[in-house]
C-alpha cells in the first residue's frame, strides 16, 4: 500500500535521473566515433603526389570508428525502457525530432563509414578480410578513396555535432540548452578522435601530426567551455543556476566540482605535455620515454572527453525550469 | 470539436491532495508515480509567512516540446488539443521527459512514458477528469476553451489568470487565478 502522497516523480526529485552512464557513455563513444571517422578522412586526404599505397594511412582507425559506434549504440538500447518497440524508430520520421533524424543518419553513416575503411585498405591487408566479395570491394573502391575519405569527413562532423544538438535542444534543461554545446562536443569528439589516432597509428609521423592538430582542438576545447559557462552565468536566473553544481563543494554537488577540477588539470596537462613532444626534433623512431608520453597525452585527452560527458548529462538533469514555476 | 483546458483556482486549494489520490486510483498510476502533485511554496520570514499551493499536471501545451522531441511519434496531439501517448509506439527513450519544461512525465514500470491524458477515458464519456470531480474546495474547473458558455471560458475572461513559465512559448493549456483575496469577492 503506498502511503505517502508526494507528487514527485523522478525528473522532480533532484538525485534521480532521466538518463544515466549508459546516455553519457553513448554520447562519449560516438563523439569519439565522429573524432575517428573525421581524423582518418583528414589523414588520408592530405597526400596527394603519392601513389595510393602510401596514402593509405591510419588503417585500422576507420576500421574501429563502426565497432565504437556499435558498442556506443548498445549502450543506447541498454537505456530504452522498452526495447521490443524499437522498430518504430524506423517506421514514421519525426521532423522536429533531433532523435529521429539521427536514427535515420545512422543509415548513412554506417555505409560511408564501412565503405571507407575498406577503400583506405592496402592490397596486403585483403587476405585478413573474411569474404571474397569484400575483397572485390575494397579493390574496387580503391580508387575511390578520396570521394569516400571526403563524404566521411563530412558525416563524421555531423555526427559529433548530432551528439550535442540531441541535448541542446531541450529548452526544459537550462544547461544544455545553449549553441555552444553542440560547438564543445564536436570540438571534444574532434579532439578525442585526434587522440585515438595518435594512439593507434603506426607512423611516426601521423602520431607528429595529430599531436600538432590536438593542441589546437585543446585550446579551441578549453575556450569554448569556458564560453560555455560564461553565456550561462550572463543568462537568466535559470541558466546561472544550471552551472553553480560545478562551482559547489558541498556533498550534494562534489562530483560536479570535481569534475571541473579534473578537467582543468586533464585538459591543460595534455596541452603541456603534446609541446614538450613537438619541440623535441624526433629524427629517430618515437620510443622508451617518448612514446609515453604521446600516450599519456593521447589518454588525458580522453579521459577529458569522457568526463565532458559525464559531468554534462548529469548536471543538465540537475537543471531544471519547473523550480521556477511558483509565484514567489 | 472540443478544446479542453483546466483552469486552477489556487486561492480555493487547501491542499488535501485529494487530487493525487483520485487519479491514482481512476488511472492506476503505480506506486512511487505521479501524474499530478500539489508543490507547496512559502515565502517570508515566521511569522509573517505566505505559502503557494499549486497543482500541477501535464500542460497539454499548444507548443508542446515533448511532442516535438518524440522520435517515434508516441506523444502527440489529439483533436481536442490535448497531448496524450500512444503507449504501443513509445520506446522509452524519455527524449520528451528530458524536454518537458513542467517535469510532469515518468516511466511507467510497463515501459512506457505516462503522464496526465486530461482523463480522456472519461471525457469522451462527457465526465470530468477524477481530479476535478474529487476536489473538495472547487479548485479545479475543466471545460472546453471553443465554448464560450462554458464555466473555464466565462472564469477566464472574468479573472487575470497565468500560466506556469509563459517564457517558455509552450501556450499551455492549464491556467492559474493565483490573486490571493477572498474566494467570491473576485476582481
Amino acid at each position: 500500500m503506498e502511503t505517502t502522497i508526494l507528487g514527485l516523480n523522478s525528473a522532480t526529485f533532484p538525485h534521480l535521473h532521466i538518463w544515466d552512464w549508459r546516455v553519457a557513455l553513448y554520447l562519449f563513444l560516438g563523439g569519439l566515433t565522429a573524432g575517428a571517422m573525421v581524423m582518418s578522412s583528414v589523414a588520408n586526404l592530405r597526400k596527394d603526389k603519392s601513389s595510393l599505397k602510401e596514402k593509405a594511412c591510419c588503417v585500422r582507425l576507420p576500421l574501429i570508428a563502426p565497432l565504437l559506434l556499435a558498442v556506443g549504440m548498445f549502450f543506447l538500447f541498454l537505456d530504452l525502457e522498452n526495447k521490443k518497440n524499437m522498430f518504430w524508430f524506423y517506421m514514421t520520421l519525426q521532423p522536429l525530432s533531433p532523435m529521429s533524424w539521427g536514427s535515420w543518419a545512422l543509415l548513412a553513416v554506417y555505409p560511408v563509414m564501412i565503405l571507407f575503411g575498406l577503400s583506405v585498405l592496402p592490397e596486403e591487408f585483403y587476405p585478413r578480410l573474411p569474404f571474397a566479395f569484400l575483397k572485390r570491394l575494397a579493390a574496387t573502391l580503391q580508387p575511390q578513396m578520396r570521394r569516400l575519405a571526403a563524404a566521411n569527413f563530412v558525416m563524421g562532423i555531423l555526427l559529433g555535432v548530432y551528439t550535442g544538438v540531441l541535448l541542446s535542444s531541450y529548452v526544459a534543461r537550462p544547461l544544455w540548452n545553449s549553441a555552444l554545446l553542440p560547438v564543445l562536443f564536436l570540438i571534444s569528439a574532434l579532439s578525442s578522435g585526434a587522440a585515438l589516432a595518435i594512439i593507434m597509428a603506426k607512423q611516426d609521423k601521423a602520431k607528429l601530426f595529430f599531436t600538432k592538430v590536438d593542441i589546437w582542438l585543446l585550446f579551441a576545447e578549453i575556450f569554448v567551455l569556458v564560453g560555455l559557462f560564461y553565456g550561462h552565468y550572463s543568462s537568466t536566473e535559470a541558466h546561472r543556476e544550471a552551472i553553480m553544481p560545478f562551482f559547489d563543494i558541498s556533498s550534494q554537488h562534489f562530483p560536479y566540482a570535481i569534475s571541473i577540477i579534473l578537467l582543468s588539470i586533464v585538459l591543460p596537462g595534455a596541452i603541456v605535455l603534446k609541446f614538450l613532444e613537438v619541440r623535441v626534433d624526433h629524427e629517430g623512431p618515437i620510443v622508451g620515454r617518448a612514446k609515453t608520453q604521446m600516450i599519456t597525452s593521447a589518454a588525458l585527452v580522453l579521459v577529458g572527453a569522457l568526463i565532458i560527458r559525464f559531468a554534462i548529462v548529469y548536471a543538465g538533469q540537475l537543471s531544471s525550469l519547473s523550480r521556477y514555476t511558483s509565484i514567489y | 470539436m472540443p478544446r479542453y483546458a483546466m483552469l486552477i483556482d489556487q486561492r480555493r486549494c487547501v491542499g488535501c491532495m485529494a487530487c493525487i489520490v483520485a487519479c491514482k486510483n481512476e488511472n492506476k498510476v503505480p506506486p512511487g508515480m505521479y501524474r499530478t502533485r500539489v508543490a507547496e511554496t512559502t515565502a517570508g520570514i515566521f511569522p509573517k509567512l505566505r505559502m503557494e499551493l499549486r497543482s500541477e499536471l501535464c500542460n497539454h501545451c499548444d507548443h508542446a516540446p515533448c511532442v516535438d522531441a518524440c522520435p517515434t511519434g508516441a506523444s502527440h496531439k489529439e483533436a481536442d488539443g490535448s497531448v496524450q501517448i500512444d503507449k504501443s509506439r513509445c520506446v522509452g527513450c524519455k527524449a520528451c521527459m528530458a524536454a518537458c519544461p513542467y517535469d510532469a512525465r515518468y516511466v511507467h514500470p510497463d515501459g512506457h512514458v505516462d503522464k496526465c491524458s486530461f482523463c480522456n477515458h472519461r471525457t469522451k464519456v462527457g465526465k470530468a477528469p477524477a481530479c476535478v470531480e474529487t476536489c473538495i474546495g472547487g479548485s479545479r474547473i475543466f471545460g472546453d476553451l471553443n465554448d464560450p458558455n462554458s464555466e473555464i471560458s466565462r472564469r477566464l475572461r472574468e479573472h487575470h489568470v497565468r500560466v506556469l513559465l509563459p517564457e517558455v512559448g509552450t501556450k499551455p493549456k492549464v491556467f492559474y487565478i493565483n490573486r490571493f483575496s477572498t474566494p467570491g469577492q473576485e476582481g
